[in-house]
């Protein structure tokens, strides 16, 4: 898989309206691996926020006991945040506008986490 | 966690609880120890200052050889549970070196983020009435001495 290939893949989340941005981020470093459109959200950032939330809803899973999450939906006043594993460590990640559409997104998302390869 | 700037204390508590990182060293350039969070023994402390100046000094070094413009601020080695973040950076009393070691509870992604953060609490909290002293090679094992005794004690 190349990066020219996971770009082109972002790039089809972030036509979905209200979407601010996708990142393709390992989990296991909390670094961003390719993004799209994460012009007034610091992509680093976002990478190490998500690798942390997964880190932890991975623990809570552990703890329920059940099996580790594979999708994180974080929903506040100020947007959404996707966030979907794709292939170990990596997880694609969307951010979007509250009146974004979610549910698109959502299904999108998973779609395309079985590209990244 | 002991320091010996008051004012470091905050910001540092702040970092720590924010990365989740496991040991954390701040030393002045010139070897004198700042505030240490995870040390048990001085002379582990005394280790670590010293191999995380050279590994800064060295990488400095090989920057200038490949003409890398400003050098590397920040080292990372990445094991397989634990990773070690090096880096340099400016404050009002001069150049300091931090030396931070993270377990699974973090990420490298993690702790540049919030050592970002903290470097600017840290700026910001600085008293600037001290002047900031000249760096000398010769003087790096002295200070880290009269540093050491300080927060551990002893002769």
């Amino acid at each position: 898989m190349s990066l020219e290939r996971w770009e082109r893949l972002l790039g089809e989340v972030i036509v979905i309206p209200g979407v601010r941005g996708a990142a393709l981020v390992a989990v296991d470093d909390g670094l961003v691996v390719a993004e799209a459109a994460l012009d007034q959200l610091d992509g680093a950032d976002v990478a190490a926020l998500v690798a942390a939330l997964v880190s932890r809803a991975a623990r809570v899973a552990r703890s329920i006991p059940t099996e580790p999450p594979r999708l994180i939906h974080l929903a506040g006043e100020g947007g959404t945040l996707l966030a979907i594993e794709a292939s170990a460590p990596l997880w694609l990640v969307a951010v979007a506008e509250p009146g974004a559409e979610v549910g698109r997104l959502r299904v999108l998302l998973g779609d395309l986490a079985g590209a990244v390869g | 966690m002991r320091v010996l700037e008051p004012w470091v204390e905050a910001p540092l508590a702040e970092f720590l609880r924010e990365s989740a990182a496991r040991l954390a060293l701040i030393t002045t350039a010139s070897g004198q120890v700042i505030a240490q969070h995870g040390f048990a023994r001085s002379l582990d402390v005394m280790a670590a200052a010293s191999l995380g100046a050279g590994i800064l000094a060295t990488t400095g070094e090989l920057a200038r050889m490949v003409d890398a413009a400003g050098g590397y601020r920040i080292v990372v080695h990445q094991g397989a549970q634990r990773g070690l973040w090096l880096a340099g950076f400016d404050t009002p009393r001069g150049r300091w070196i931090a030396l931070v070691a993270f377990g699974e509870q973090s990420t490298v992604g993690l702790v540049r983020l919030f050592f970002h953060r903290f470097v600017e609490r840290l700026v910001a909290a600085a008293p600037r009435t001290v002047p900031v002293r000249e760096v000398l090679a010769e003087g790096f094992e002295r200070e880290l001495d009269a540093s050491l005794r300080a927060l551990f004690g002893g002769s």
